[in-house]
């Protein structure tokens, strides 16, 4: 008799115990403080009905109640992290600081070897302005889960309101790989010397791949100048430069990278080739087959080229043209890279049909410019509808610095 | 006793110490190396992020949830089902106080960006979605879009600003512009399950439970007394 009223007894302890979880459980998923208190009311011993309540409590926002609730569940289960990281947070959010320090304090003793531990502490004294102290912890964090390190970088950017110099001071990179993603922030901040001066000291993870990737990031952040120097194998090649101007070389269609160099559009609706049949100079030119539509002209062939802020600069070409009929010409205009607005354009091309000419244009670059792009236009001239019929040769690109012979007329 | 004899002891007593020196040396080396060169950083004022749910948003592009520290300047993003509020507290210097500045509740697919200082200015420029901004006294609150400021709070008295803009419409200045009143962040309503309410989906759960629990208390013998046939 006595073993069955103790099965009895102990199954009524289990349901007890099942029916206050699964009420917890409940109370979670619809926000309910009237099945959390019936749970803890069933099973008053039990952490997980008073974390249960104390979360209920938190979304409600009634922290003061949910405070008491992780408390105690935090007495009850006091080597579980992510309670008292819990009870720190709903501390916090009462205005008590120190008590909320201490509950992150236990969460890291009872986890440390985790990262959620130190980096929930750190944030919370970098609120609590000990950024030195913050940052021991967000370090610590990132070293053990990688996918912390943007955002502490992020943290040191933001901490030093731009500054380079702190922001790396408060990271304390130790890895190449924290150093490269530090360099591709910067980029991306538009701090090109510091991006480029980071990368440089990286010891093994200066591949080309993370090199073209930094120049994308560079560009993104309009770092032109930096982002040619990251570019440029040969170190003679000085800027202003239009590469491959005679043509040369060969000219990737369809090149994914959008850096240096010529890029031709790979939905032009102009015939793009590299022709060895036409040349003024060297061996071969540029052929512009067109027939017909012609909407976009920038989007057919393009470069950007790395340049001096309040310069002005001379751009020469030779072009020959065979049956171009149209009512607007096309012609090479150039526009500041970064603030996307027109620096200047040429004459338009000579129609129907000429031999090789020499064509050239002067422009002046913005307080701000640091590259142009060099491409087609067309000069319309209230022609619309406005087809475009025959072909045209393009060779010997050259642009040159000429203010100081400018200023000196 | 002989000389040999009297120093034997001594030996082993140096070599025992020497010993101990070495494990404690060994112990020194292996703790983790934490370097603490102070870096000079301005005080500054920061928000603390409080995610719905905990569900992460994006800050500055990066996946964040509650407890994420905010500084100025930084581009928050919610999606759909997501919101947050950024409680912004710090020494400010207009009066030279410890306190609060205020909060930005965003709502879900909004798209915001906060800047404040230790003056006690708390900006909300709206790229898209809906955010609420509460100053304190002495703090000054501000709605904007990339076109301009909205509206801004009285210092004297602090108060509560509501922006809903959707780029292409005109933006909704006003109480209740986003989504009727409470907090909109907050978590939703107790719906209970499969939408039942409160008390209904209680019942089905203890029934459920009682159910469950019936074979316990009610063996087969007595559930069926005249037993199993042949």
């Amino acid at each position: 008799m006595l073993g069955i009223a103790c099965c009895l007894l102990l199954m009524q302890s289990a349901a007890r115990f099942g029916y206050a979880r699964l009420l917890g459980k409940y109370a979670v998923a619809v926000n309910s403080i009237q099945a959390a208190d019936e749970a803890v009311a069933l099973a008053p011993g039990d952490p997980e009905v008073h974390r249960a309540r104390g979360r209920v409590l938190s979304r409600l926002q009634m922290p003061g109640e949910a405070r008491n609730s992780f408390e105690i569940a935090s007495r009850l289960r006091y080597r579980d992290d992510f309670l008292w990281l819990e009870l720190g947070r709903t501390r916090e959010e009462l205005g008590d600081t120190s008590a909320a320090l201490a509950a992150f304090d236990q969460a890291v003793r009872y986890a440390p070897y985790y990262a959620h531990t130190y980096w929930q502490r750190g944030n919370l004294k970098l609120r609590m302005g000990q950024y030195n102290e913050a940052f021991v912890d967000l370090r610590a964090a990132a070293a053990s889960r990688k996918s912390y390190v943007p955002s502490l970088i992020d943290l040191a950017w933001g901490l030093s309101r731009g500054d380079g110099k702190v922001a790396e001071q408060l990271i304390q990179i130790s890895t190449d790989q924290d150093r490269y993603a530090f360099a591709r922030f910067l980029a991306q901040k538009g701090k090109g010397k510091e991006s480029v001066g980071q990368f440089r000291l990286l010891v093994r993870d200066r591949s080309d791949e993370n090199r073209r990737e930094l120049i994308r990031d560079l560009i993104a952040g309009k770092a032109f100048r930096e982002a040619f120097e990251l570019w440029r194998t040969d170190s003679s090649l000085k800027p202003p430069v239009i590469l491959n101007g005679g043509f040369e070389e060969a000219i990737e269609l369809e090149s994914p990278d959008s850096t240096f160099g010529w890029f031709v559009f790979a939905k032009s609706e102009a015939k793009v080739v590299r022709d060895e049949s036409e040349k003024l100079s060297g061996r071969a030119s540029l052929l512009l087959g067109l027939n017909g539509n012609w909407k976009g002209p920038a989007q057919t062939i393009s470069q950007t080229i790395a340049v001096e802020p309040d310069r002005r600069y001379r751009i020469s070409f030779a072009v020959k043209t065979k049956d171009l009929v149209t009512g607007g010409p096309p012609a090479i205009a150039v526009k500041d890279r970064g603030a996307d607005e027109g620096l200047g354009q040429s004459q338009a091309f000579p129609t129907p049909s000429s031999d090789w000419q020499r064509i050239q244009f002067e422009f002046s670059t913005r307080p701000g410019t640091q590259a142009i792009v060099l491409e087609f236009t067309r000069v319309a001239n209230g022609c619309s509808p406005c087809p475009i019929f025959g072909e045209l040769w393009l060779d010997d690109f050259v642009i040159e610095d000429v203010t100081t012979v400018n200023s000196q007329r | 006793m002989s000389l040999k004899r009297r120093n034997g002891p001594r030996a082993i007593a140096a070599l025992i110490l020497f010993s101990i020196a070495q494990v404690g040396l060994q112990v020194g080396l292996a703790e983790p190396t934490i370097t603490t060169t102070a870096t000079t950083v301005l005080p500054q004022v920061i928000g603390r992020l409080t995610t719905r749910n905990n569900q992460p948003i994006q800050v500055n592009g990066l996946s964040a949830t509650t407890g994420a520290s905010i500084l100025s300047g930084a581009t928050l993003e919610t999606g759909a089902d997501q919101s947050a509020i950024v409680k912004i507290s710090g020494v400010l210097r207009r009066p030279l106080v410890t306190g609060t500045v205020g909060a930005v509740e965003i709502a879900p697919n909004s798209k915001v960006v906060l800047t404040f200082d230790e003056q006690g200015n708390l900006k909300a420029l709206v790229m898209f979605g809906c955010v609420k901004v509460s100053a304190e006294r002495n703090a000054t609150g501000e709605v904007a879009i990339e076109q301009g400021s909205l509206a801004k709070t009285d210092p004297a008295s602090g108060g509560d600003l509501e922006l809903r803009y959707d780029p292409g419409s005109a933006p909704a200045v006003g109480p209740g512009a986003c989504k009727g009143p409470g907090p909109i962040y907050a978590a939703g309503s107790s719906g209970g399950l499969f939408g039942l309410g409160v008390p209904a989906t209680i019942a089905v759960v203890a029934a459920g439970t009682a159910a469950g629990l019936t074979p316990l208390f009610f063996p087969d013998d007595q559930v069926n007394p005249s037993g199993p046939s042949n």
